[in-house]
């Protein structure tokens, strides 16, 4: 009896604890490397005063713009999971289950397996980018224009599903004919990575991530309502058909964002949510959503510390990392739990 | 003026009318429900009159209005839904559940006031449920969850609450419980409720009016006294091998061929042992009952052969003699245990008749009193102290019938 109830009062403290994690994590990744940056020599660096340059560079162009990354990628990616999961209803739902990463898988094989054929010679990040973005917001507003049509929220899962299919497909086609030097890259690639941001990148991924994860979290109110379904939610006066284009819409965004930059991250998406549902013993969402931020961005924090340390100086794809910690997580979590999701 | 009203109503999906020329007018604080079988439309009615569904023809109004030109805020302060789908709404307390009622009240983050908690905590002691507040909804026993999402609905302070079948799933203490707090939400704070129900009972017994549904149109509309009689019902569901009794206020299974047994009851006496008989196969011949009796509504509910007596009549020769040849077609004989009085002191010759026929009776009454009423024909009269003690002997006679049967039968083969 009353197990909710001392979950509710754990929970700021949890929020907290999350929190300082997330600032340990980030703080050791900037510190800790193939060259390793003492503590004053890290203050020296970020407050403009070192006076090394070999420390100025490794920190100010290296690992800083990673550590940023993860921590707004990691955010992005598990709230874009909680909205989608909310919305569907379903809790194996993840931010690629509309499409969204193969589309961007899609084009990006088309510009590094076909490219050449096209008459693209150099292959820029900036191009790379660009193009993985061009093929996630193409697959988003084609599911934003399928969702408005839809009755039953299922069809447009199961059209997602069939999206990725037919973008994977093509992409395996051209994997087919691809040669040997392109395809180890392009597999690298469709792994995911934080390593490379530029500081450009990283302004952008910040700007955009803050403002939808600010948008996501206005839609609270109505999320909440939708836990009961749709029918319920529109009888207490939610405007469903806006609220699907806004959730889809703000979802596939978060996803097509860090999609572009970081390539496909697996699992944060699908476990971020449901991590912090499990330690924090709630659903409401003005609490999960912050919640979910401070816990995507620790853990992808922590698994792109693991990927470049591991096995050093090889790094390991960071979609590896994840799952290999995340999913004995959450099956413990869940094995514990008398309470269905 | 009808708090919700319909006119010329059709549903439907897709432009396909499901029912259709509905016209129902409900006033404030009544109690409306829907009955039908299964697949008649009550739910496609329901979704409509809650604008989940667009009407197919005709509209519906609420309080003068057409519910398609509310607007969906203010529609959501006016009417709440309870709907039969199962809900699986995750980690959320049943506080939390009853709490989002308030939806249509709070302000764009949903932030709750002080008022808003004691508007919800208020709905959850309404239906009994203030002791599970803290829990998860997940949680909850079906009935338990059906009170929470009444609790819901309240808390969104409608003057409506449309509710799709809220006592399905749930046992017979909820149930009761349902209706009864669907009752005080209309007594008490004047909401007028509408919902589909399948039980016609607790239809007639709860609700101002019933709308009858069935293959998609309506077979009548009017209060439960007056339109659900023996036929309405019959014909509402289909049903032939039961009947529904206005008086007794339920159904009683038809009896059908069998051993044929003869009861002789009273002052109902006999009812629970028809259905007994009933329920292990026996076709029932039933005498003499006074038509005031219990026993005879009972009995011509469940298509017996009933010999009756007018009522407050002293049991005259010719029932009896109908009876005394009745009886005779009889397999076995059983006296329920009737209490003996001046009205009916003929079912006592009755039975002396019958036993200086020879026959024998089996009786469920004190061995005592039936040899001071019938007499001293001991080896004839079989004592049944329960119920069961009687089924027992009554198969184990039928048995040996059947035994018999065969033996004489092998007899004259040989």
């Amino acid at each position: 009896m009353n197990l909710s109830g001392c979950f509710r009062s754990k929970i700021p403290f949890l929020l907290v604890l999350f929190g300082l994690l997330l600032i340990l994590f980030f703080i050791l990744n900037i510190m800790i490397g193939s060259v390793m940056i003492p503590w004053k020599d890290l203050c020296k660096v970020l407050m403009h005063q070192g006076n090394d340059p070999v420390y100025n560079s490794i920190i100010w162009d290296i690992r800083l713009p990673r550590a940023l990354a993860a921590i707004f990628g990691g955010a992005a990616l598990a709230v874009s999971g909680l909205l989608l999961q909310v919305f569907f209803r379903n809790p194996i739902v993840d931010p690629y289950v509309l499409g969204v990463s193969s589309g961007a898988t899609l084009i990006v094989a088309i510009l590094m397996l076909a490219g050449y054929t096209f008459g693209i010679m150099m292959i820029s990040p900036f191009l790379l980018s660009g193009a993985a973005l061009a093929g996630a917001l193409g697959v988003v507003m084609l599911i934003v224009a399928i969702s408005a049509r839809v009755k039953q929220l299922v069809t447009l899962l199961v059209i997602g599903l069939m999206i990725g299919y037919l973008c994977s497909a093509c992409s395996n086609i051209l994997i087919a004919f691809a040669e040997k030097e392109n395809l180890h890259n392009f597999v690298l690639w469709t792994l995911g990575s934080f390593s490379g941001f530029s500081w450009d990148e990283v302004g952008i991924l910040t700007a955009a991530g803050t403002v939808l994860l600010g948008a996501s979290y206005l839609l609270c109110k109505p999320l909440n309502a939708l836990l009961l379904g749709e029918d319920y939610a529109q009888s207490m006066g939610v405007n469903i058909k806006k609220l699907r284009i806004f959730i889809v819409l703000i979802s596939s965004a978060l996803t097509a964002l860090i999609t572009a930059f970081a390539g496909p991250v697996a699992f944060i998406g699908l476990a971020g949510p449901h991590l912090a549902r499990l330690t924090l013993g709630t659903s409401e969402n003005k609490i999960l959503i912050p919640a979910t931020i401070l816990l995507g961005a620790m853990i992808t924090t922590f698994c792109d510390f693991l990927a470049r340390m591991a096995f050093s100086p090889i790094e390991l794809p960071i979609s590896a990392v994840t799952s290999f910690i995340g999913a004995p997580i959450v099956i413990a979590l869940l094995m514990k739990r008398r309470t269905s999701l | 003026m009808s708090i919700i009203q319909t006119r010329k109503l059709a549903v439907g999906y897709g432009g396909r009318t499901v029912v259709g020329d509905i016209n129902l007018a409900a006033l404030k604080g009544q109690l409306i429900c829907l009955l039908g079988p299964n697949g008649s439309g009550k739910s496609t009615i329901i979704r409509s009159l809650a604008g989940l569904l667009a009407p197919v023809g005709g509209s519906v109004f609420l309080k003068g209005q057409p519910l398609h030109r509310i607007e969906s805020k203010e529609l959501s302060r006016m009417m709440a839904l309870v709907l039969t789908e199962r809900l699986s709404p995750g980690l959320i307390t049943v506080f939390d559940v009853a709490a989002m009622g308030r939806y249509p009240h709070t302000d764009f983050f949903g932030r709750f006031s002080e008022e808003d908690k004691r508007k919800t905590r208020e709905a959850l002691c309404l239906v009994n449920a203030e002791n599970l507040a803290e829990r998860y909804f997940t949680e909850l026993s079906d009935g338990e969850k059906q009170k929470v999402l009444i609790a819901r609905a309240l808390v969104q302070e409608p003057e409506v609450i449309i509710l799709d079948e809220p006592t399905s799933h749930l046992d017979v203490k909820h149930r009761l419980e349902v209706m009864k707090i669907l009752r005080q939400l209309t007594k008490e704070k004047g909401i007028t409720v509408i919902l589909s129900l399948h039980e016609i009972d607790l239809a007639l017994k709860s609700c101002e009016l019933a709308l009858l549904v069935k293959n998609g149109k309506i077979l009548a509309y009017g209060t439960p006294e007056e339109i659900l009689s023996e036929e309405t019902v019959a014909d509402l569901y289909g049903i032939d091998s039961a009947h529904f009794s206005n008086c007794l206020g339920g159904i009683e299974l038809k009896n059908s061929g069998g051993a044929s047994s003869f009861v002789l009851a009273g002052a109902g006496s006999g009812a629970p042992l028809y259905r007994l008989l009933n329920k292990h196969g026996f076709s029932i011949m039933t005498g003499v009952i006074h038509e005031n009796d219990i026993d005879y509504h009972v009995g011509t509910a469940i298509r017996a052969a009933v010999i009756s007596e007018k009522p407050f009549e002293e049991i005259r020769k010719s029932a009896l003699n109908k009876a005394v040849s009745l009886s005779a077609q009889a397999d076995c004989i059983i006296d329920a245990g009737f209490p003996a009085g001046t009205l009916n002191k003929l079912n006592v010759d009755l039975a002396r008749r019958l036993l200086a026929q020879d026959k024998t009776i089996y009786s469920l009454r004190d061995p005592e009193e039936a040899r001071k009423l019938f007499g001293t024909n001991e080896g004839q009269l079989v004592f049944c102290p329960t119920t069961v003690d009687l089924m027992e002997k009554l198969k184990s006679r039928e048995a040996g019938v059947i035994e018999q049967q065969t033996a004489s039968k092998a007899v004259c083969n040989a």
